[in-house]
């Protein structure tokens, strides 16, 4: 076996590993992801379940192959069609800050990473998730030890950040604008940076979804899963949700089953709090209020720490806090491209209703929101290994490309 | 005009603050309770968006709350919403803007009679700012209320200044920038006569106008009698100074004393204000108090009292509140301690865990649009 299919070999079966719940590392780490998040078993099992899950053989060489190719390319020179012959080189360094994220959003780079054949550092967080999965790595072929180290330091430890960022080739890092500017201001002139900063998602449903029953639940039930998962808190959490007015279902009842949706997702995946935050006791407090005025709805979770909102001010951004989802009415695609644009707002997804080929309107309007991912409702928290996430490739971002010619 | 049935709860109002201002005990649990209810009962009658939101509490002719803790409570927020008045607010004598916040929009306190605003304010500033009755000069880092007329706190401070001040007060504070120069040279004049002062700002502009005066090594020593009033926190700012940093940093600079240095607790939302309690301001926990017709309850998220010692978010309910809502419901949070509450900080709410944009977040971003043309 090649050197890029031994490794690429090791990285998909130590994910495989991870993917069995009784697996003692992925039973310490849950333990210590369930510490630091306070996000609930189920929560975090179906995380590391579709974080390792996605990390198949087929699925890495589909990815690897979509982007240089073909998997030997990492090895040596391949012969294209119409093109030079090519070979791609990992960069020798590569560095992962994944300083501000919810579970695991540095395990895929990584994967890549090491893939390419770079040597990979990684600033973990408290849970150690990284580096307990660099061990079964390890494990499963020792030369990755050589290749990999995590660590936890202190972000504001400046000679710490700049010894390790200013010496890679690639740093990929997720966090806020400020600590993005800061992770630049850090690098060698010709490193690659990846930078992953805080985004939203959102949602379309049409009013031809809305006149099939069986679109209708499905949208209604995949919403209120993107909206729940994590709390909320990930940059493919659904915040703002449009639907077509005049549509077989109007858009208020559709808004209430979102909700009673809401109920039905909180009980698979319960709230990793109890106390509510003073922002989204003030946000539920003024939906109540205009609500009571006649000017939307705020539909509370029965038993549940959940808010869906119809129709709030469309003058506001949506209110992009915990396990709350906006539901806005428009006639048109032009009215939520409108409402993104007004409120500057960052999307990383936007979710479809998914059994038919969208209206073109729809299309164009996807395309142009700025999101690097269209998905159905329901899967907006599943990413696939072999999608460009951030609109990036996955491996591209750690090889140089060799041409001969 | 204040109909009759108004100018009676104001009649009333104005008897309960001149009792207490005449140093009598104000009102007991009996007398305030009636009161709240009266006034609720006349607001659910007059007022229309507090009359829908009562309904939508379950609130309604023939089901009253039956004790002035029933009372549902406003969010504040609503004064941006809409208009919460018993009146027609042309008529207002005194609107107050919202202001300190990163609201998109500002909301509005129309009060019908100033005499209400000015007598609660009076009674508790003298009570728990001026209880040596000294005539101060008032420094004012807050707006000017000559430029600012819909500020509630250039109001305030203008209005004290006024009655009770030396005829020499000053503003140093426009938009957000302090005029330090300006200050400096009004304190020395001050101490030079030996003319004590009032200094009174918001913990922002105070820590801005700290800045300056560390970065020149500039200190003073303000003349015997003089105090501090701190307001307003960091509402909506993105720098917050722990208070106890920020005390110890004004009487380094001042030379005021930190138990002369006392905190007042007000919204734009209230008529009638909380102060630091005398015998707290020495200790490391000030706990607040209010005069007896503004009490507060500790609620939950959803509005339910939390037990005693709890903490929980702060509900207002000030018999000032006479022509908008009687019971207003705040984002600040705190709890019970004998004779007031202590407040606590807004900094509470756990951190995201997440890579999701929040609302701070956004503001923070340059605004550049992500879509395609």
């Amino acid at each position: 076996m090649s050197p890029a299919g031994r490794r690429l070999r090791a990285v998909a079966d130590a994910a495989e590993r991870w993917t069995n719940a009784d697996f003692p590392p992925r039973v310490r780490t849950t333990r210590a992801l369930i510490a630091r998040t306070g996000y609930t078993e189920p929560v975090v099992d179906y995380a590391l379940d579709r974080l390792f899950g996605a990390l198949g053989r087929d699925a890495l060489l589909a990815t690897i192959e979509g982007e240089l190719g073909s998997l030997a390319a990492l090895d040596g020179f391949v012969t294209r069609t119409g093109r030079p012959d090519v070979a791609y080189r990992g960069l020798a360094r590569v560095a992962i800050v994944s300083s501000d994220t919810t579970i695991g959003v540095a395990v895929f780079p990584l994967a890549f990473a090491l893939c390419a054949g770079s040597r990979v550092t990684v600033k973990d967080r408290d849970d150690r998730l990284i580096a307990a999965f660099g061990e079964t790595l390890a494990q499963e072929l020792p030369e990755l030890a050589e290749r990999f180290e995590s660590g936890v330091w202190d972000g504001h430890d400046e000679a710490a950040s700049r010894a390790l960022l200013g010496a890679a080739d690639a740093v990929v890092a997720f966090g806020r604008t400020e600590t993005l500017a800061a992770v630049r201001g850090l690098l060698a002139p010709e490193a690659r940076f990846l930078p992953f900063g805080h985004r939203t998602s959102a949602g379309y449903v049409t009013r031809e979804a809305l006149a099939d029953e069986r679109q209708v639940a499905a949208c209604a039930g995949g919403a209120a899963r993107d909206a729940l998962l994590y709390d909320g808190e990930g940059c493919l959490s659904l915040h703002a949700l449009f639907v077509e007015r005049d549509g077989a279902l109007d858009a208020a009842t559709f808004a209430r089953r979102v909700a009673a949706a809401c109920d039905v997702a909180a009980v698979e995946f319960p709230a990793g709090y109890h106390e509510l935050d003073a922002t989204v006791v003030a946000y539920r407090r003024a939906a109540l209020f205009r609500a009571a005025q006649g000017r939307g709805e705020a539909l509370a979770g029965v038993t549940a720490p959940h808010l869906v909102v119809f129709d709030p001010p469309a003058d506001e951004p949506p209110p992009l806090l915990r396990r709350t989802l906006a539901i806005y009415p428009v006639d048109t695609p032009s009215d939520a491209s409108a409402f993104l644009r007004r409120h500057g707002l960052p999307l990383e997804a936007l979710a479809l209703a998914g059994d038919a080929r969208p209206r073109a309107d729809v299309e164009a309007f996807a395309l142009a929101s700025g999101a690097s991912r269209i998905a159905a409702f329901g899967s907006l928290q599943d990413p696939p290994l072999g999608g460009e996430h951030g609109g990036a490739g996955r491996i591209l971002p750690f090889v140089r490309a060799i041409y001969r010619a | 005009m204040t109909d009759a049935a108004g100018r009676a709860l104001d009649d009333a109002f104005l008897a309960l603050v001149r009792a207490w201002a005449g140093g009598g005990e104000g009102c007991d649990e009996s007398a305030f309770d009636a009161h709240a209810r009266a006034t609720f009962a006349y607001q659910f009658e007059r007022n229309e968006p507090y009359r829908r939101f009562a309904r939508a509490q379950g609130v309604s002719e023939a089901r009253a709350p039956r004790t002035w803790r029933e009372i549902p409570a406003v969010p504040a927020t609503a004064f941006k919403d809409a208009t919460l008045a018993t009146f027609d607010p042309v008529e207002a004598e005194l609107t107050f803007h919202t202001s300190g916040t990163t609201a998109a929009t500002a909301g509005k306190h129309y009060i019908e009679r100033a005499a209400l605003y000015d007598a609660a304010l009076l009674a508790g500033f003298d009570r728990f700012m001026l209880p040596d009755r000294p005539k101060l000069r008032y420094l004012n880092f807050v707006p000017n209320p000559r430029f600012r007329p819909h500020s509630s706190l250039g109001y305030m401070m203008g209005h004290v200044a006024v009655l009770r001040g030396d005829g020499k007060a000053a503003y140093f504070l426009e938009d957000d920038r302090v005029d330090v120069a300006g200050f400096a040279k009004a304190l020395d004049a001050a101490c030079a006569l030996a003319q004590p002062v009032c200094i009174a700002g918001t913990a922002f502009a105070l820590a801005a106008l700290l800045d300056e005066l560390e970065r020149d090594a500039r200190t003073f020593a303000a003349p015997a009698g003089s105090r501090l009033m701190e307001t307003g926190g960091f509402k909506g700012r993105a720098r917050v100074v722990e208070r106890a940093e920020l005390y110890a940093r004004l009487t380094a600079a001042l030379g005021i004393a930190t138990e002369a240095i006392v905190a007042e607790y007000g919204m734009t939302e209230l008529v009638s204000q909380y102060y630091d309690a005398p015998q707290s301001r020495a200790g490391e926990t000030r706990v607040k108090v209010a005069p007896p017709w503004l009490r507060t309850l500790i609620v939950d998220g959803d509005g339910r009292e939390v037990p005693a010692g709890e903490t929980g978010f702060l509900r207002h309910v000030d018999l000032g509140n006479r022509s908008s809502a009687v019971a207003v419901d705040t984002e600040d949070r705190g709890y019970r301690v004998d004779g007031g509450i202590v407040l606590l900080g807004r900094d509470l709410d756990a951190p995201a865990r997440g890579c999701s944009l929040d609302a701070e977040a956004l503001l923070a971003r340059p605004f550049v649009s992500t879509l395609s043309s």
